[in-house]
């Protein structure tokens, strides 16, 4: 039934789906623990509020036990199931009529990147973290997913194009221009900060 | 990845995603637990049988005239009427034991030579259904059957 032809290890999600298509109910609460951070900040980055998320999160889990039988196992468990999460969000963003807005083409060249790079690793450690999700955030919804799947969750470009339904060049360009958009963002806030300290 | 992206790769991998609350794994589960305990009881009390209870009882009916009939008119069914498959048999069968064969068996072969091959094929088919509306019964069952906890 399933692609993978690897041996079924006790860590792999194949392990436990199967453990649930046999009736082991309570063997869904590994994929639970181990997707839910995922799920949920997904969900979050798209619908914004944080009950939202979390209700959308719960939706997603309900769902693809309910479609668990309907897995092939073509995919990885975690594209699948993100695939899931994303379509539900952008279906509620739908019914809102919420359409996402498009980057700006303020962006910098690739050595003002790696200029910016630099001087980002000599930051300190809570700066960079809080400054990168500021960064983030304001990257509009659907590239804030993409950026976050593609270098956060390393799922590859076809594995996005699964989640999604955009073309992987389409996807390229957009996570290209967002990781651009991000240093242009990190760029100004750090920049910001050297002035206030000034 | 080119250089760059894996520089920024680095970056991101170092950030906290998001979490949801508490108790958010327990919550799922209470949810999906409900699920199958609604879809358990649904698919139990949804179950109609392949066979209405009523209808077997008519079958069970026409079967059980159908037989007092022919071994009460025996004297004058006995004498096969319309060759059938049963009367071939047997009256094959009773060639075969003309000789050492006793009144009992003759008697016997005599009466289910006498009833008619349509209900033995009634006869047939309501055991094939019977067997097939026993065989669906447990397999929708057996798949509506879940561990919890």
């Amino acid at each position: 039934m399933f692609v993978y032809c690897k041996q079924m290890d006790k860590t792999d999600d194949i392990f436990y789906i199967e453990a649930v298509r046999k009736g082991n109910v309570a063997a869904f609460s590994v994929l639970v623990e181990r997707y839910q951070n995922m799920v949920y900040s997904l969900a979050l980055k798209l619908l914004k509020k944080p009950e939202e998320a979390e209700e959308m999160a719960q939706d997603t889990f309900v769902k693809a036990y309910q479609k668990l039988n309907t897995y092939e196992g073509k995919s990885k468990f975690s594209t699948w199931l993100y695939s899931i999460t994303y379509n539900a969000c952008i279906s509620e963003l739908r019914k809102r009529r919420i359409e996402f807005k498009s980057l700006d083409d303020r962006q910098i060249s690739d050595q003002d990147e790696q200029k910016m790079h630099d001087y980002y690793r000599e930051t300190k450690k809570e700066d960079q973290e809080k400054y990168l999700n500021l960064a983030l955030s304001k990257l509009p919804e659907d590239d804030q997913v993409l950026v976050t799947l593609y270098y956060y969750e390393s799922q590859s470009m076809d594995e996005i194009s699964v989640i999604t339904g955009l073309t992987v060049s389409n996807i390229k360009v957009k996570i290209h221009r967002a990781r651009k958009r991000m240093y242009s963002l990190l760029h100004e806030m750090l920049k910001e900060e050297v002035y206030s300290l000034l | 990845m080119n250089k760059l992206d894996k520089q920024f790769e680095q970056m991101m991998k170092g950030i906290n995603i998001d979490s949801p609350s508490q108790g958010f794994s327990l919550k799922v589960m209470e949810r999906i637990q409900a699920e199958v305990v609604v879809r358990k009881h649904s698919l139990v009390e949804d179950y109609q049988p392949v066979i209405s209870k009523r209808t077997w009882i008519i079958l069970f009916a026409v079967f059980i005239f159908l037989m007092v009939y022919i071994t009460v008119s025996s004297p004058e069914t006995t004498e096969i009427k319309e060759p059938g498959i049963w009367s071939a048999i047997s009256g094959s069968l009773q060639k075969i034991n003309t000789s050492g064969a006793s009144g009992m068996w003759q008697s016997v072969t005599g009466l289910f030579a006498s009833i008619p091959a349509m209900a033995y094929l009634i006869l047939t088919a309501s055991l094939a259904l019977w067997t097939l509306d026993l065989f669906l019964s447990r397999f929708r069952h057996s798949t509506s059957e879940v561990q919890i906890g």
